[in-house]
């Protein structure tokens, strides 16, 4: 399918529905829900998306997308965990408060933001901890997500560091606490807020006002934005306004309940027989997609066919990325590309070929990262509750004419 | 004239620009999307409980489950956000809609 059916076909879905895996062999793993349509209404500042929710808003990037190393902003997956997201902030009058356990307790604007500290760039793949749900059988909690929740954009903003260097740490000072502008219906209602601990701020951890060279948009964040390189995107909090540094470890749900694995080797356990101690999702696994062709793609026997995708881990930097067309037993290495973008970007990779024979063709991709991480198959990556971390080897079949 | 006329051509085109700019400037419109609700007994005092926080693609984007699991997620609605749902009679109507309705036929 050319990228530009992909639009076409965005025919009329009121949000995509979620099937389920619920009927398969318990705890096989299974690929992905793939395919699935955008909807016909687009959100601000996005061409239209696959559509969860509106409220919050829940889009994800279709496969055809991840062909290259960035995502352009206008098709970069949203996920929201608060309803109330402001539709209006002031750029000339916005500021972050930083407080709790520092020196003095200040706010910052955003003008300030860029002219008064060092401005940092650099590109990182923003990816749910959920992305690729969907393969876990029995189906596990949270949003039904395909592959396609997950991005790569160039970022640029300051050093989370230097600004609480500008505020001053206080000596006990131990975990930073972020929260954004985004609120629920109920005052009642805990806030969206995520912490970091302290020995793992890093230069890398920026506040970023701009993303692929313009302003975040609404929808990613805007005006300011967390970026952890490497880490899964539960601490990427977006609009955000508010720093706490504290002491002692804040008690919140969404620390101390969701986004968490089991903390064993496997980082599994059965529903049956869950895991009693977790640990926080944290560095993201390694991983690749192929963006195209896609799942019904027809391609002419004999032709010029060139797989393209990408691969991403953690920040080890991604090794090799393998090809296999007959179904996982021999694997030819793709091209990567020169990887200048940093080993937090997306490598966008390419393998040419020409398929041999008329019928079902399906097309693997597999990366392998300079640790020796090697993504598994499918169906031998175990289960866990919230549906976390899934990285198995992509496929896609097409049809050969 | 022509002159002019090419003149307010062009102050029609600024000004136009001007305008676009400042109306992005004044924020963004987020869409109402319409996730249809499955008709059966509940529905609507389903609708009322849920849909006041969040869309109701946020409830069946969660899959097929289990009652278990609709009766666990009520729970943390009520426990951890604050959904106002009050009474025994509620928490039950609200479970029964999404597990006849969007359940997997499992108990747990």
């Amino acid at each position: 399918m050319e990228r530009r059916d992909f639009f076409k076909k965005a025919i009329v879905t009121a949000g995509a529905v979620a099937t389920g895996t619920s009927t398969l062999e318990a705890n096989e793993t299974v690929h992905p829900i793939d395919n699935r349509k955008v909807s016909n209404v687009a959100f601000p500042e996005k061409r239209p998306l696959i559509t969860y929710s509106d409220r919050p808003p829940l889009l994800e990037t279709p496969r055809e997308v991840f062909t290259s190393a960035l995502t352009p902003n206008d098709l970069f997956f949203v996920r929201w965990h608060m309803p109330m997201i402001p539709n209006y902030i002031n750029p000339n009058t916005f500021s972050i408060s930083i407080n709790g356990l520092v020196e003095k307790d200040i706010k910052v604007s955003l003008k300030e933001l860029k002219t008064e500290f060092k401005q940092v760039e650099l590109i990182a793949v923003l990816q749910c901890g959920g992305n690729s749900r969907t393969a876990f059988n029995p189906t596990a909690s949270g949003i039904q997500w395909g592959i396609g929740a997950m991005g790569c954009a160039r970022w640029k903003g300051v050093r989370l560091k230097d600004v609480l260097e500008y505020a001053g740490l206080k000596k006990e000072a131990a975990w930073i606490g972020f929260n954004g502008e985004d609120k629920a219906v109920y005052n009642e209602t805990a806030n969206f807020v995520r912490e970091l601990k302290l020995e793992h701020l890093n230069d890398n951890i920026i506040l970023a006002y701009e993303m692929n060279g313009e302003d975040l948009p609404y929808l990613n964040g805007y005006p300011l934005r967390l970026i952890l390189p490497g880490i899964y995107s539960d601490s990427w909090i977006k609009m955000i306004s508010n720093i706490t540094v504290t002491k002692e470890k804040q008690k919140l749900h969404f620390m101390d309940h969701a986004y968490r694995v089991p903390d064993n080797e496997c980082e599994c356990e059965t529903p049956e027989n869950l895991a009693q101690k977790t640990k926080p999702i944290e560095e993201m696994n390694v991983n690749s997609i192929i963006g195209y062709p896609v799942t019904g793609t027809k391609v002419r026997n004999a032709s010029d066919l060139v797989v393209r995708g990408v691969a991403f881990d953690g920040g080890h930097g991604i090794r090799k990325v393998q090809i296999s067309i007959d179904g996982g037993e021999k694997w030819e290495d793709a091209l990567l590309d020169d990887g200048i973008e940093g080993k937090y970007a997306y490598r966008a990779f390419t393998y040419a070929f020409k398929p041999k024979e008329s019928g079902a063709l399906t097309i693997m991709c597999k990366a392998t990262n300079k640790k020796g991480d090697v993504q598994p198959f499918a169906k031998d990556i175990k289960w866990n509750h919230g549906g976390y971390k899934y990285n198995g080897i992509d496929e896609v079949t097409v049809e050969v004419l | 004239m022509t002159t002019t006329f090419k003149k307010s051509i062009l102050l029609f085109l600024f000004l136009g620009t001007a305008t676009l700019f400042a109306e992005i400037n004044k924020g963004v419109t987020f869409p109402y999307v319409n996730f249809p609700m499955k008709e059966g007994k509940g529905m609507y005092s389903t609708k009322g409980k849920c849909n006041m926080c969040h869309s109701f693609g946020y409830v069946i984007n969660q899959g097929k489950q289990s009652r278990k699991f609709w009766h666990n997620k009520v729970m943390k609605m009520i426990v951890v956000f604050k959904a106002p749902i009050k009474t025994q009679k509620d928490i039950d109507t609200v479970v029964n809609y999404l597990f006849e309705n969007y359940g997997n036929g499992e108990l747990e």
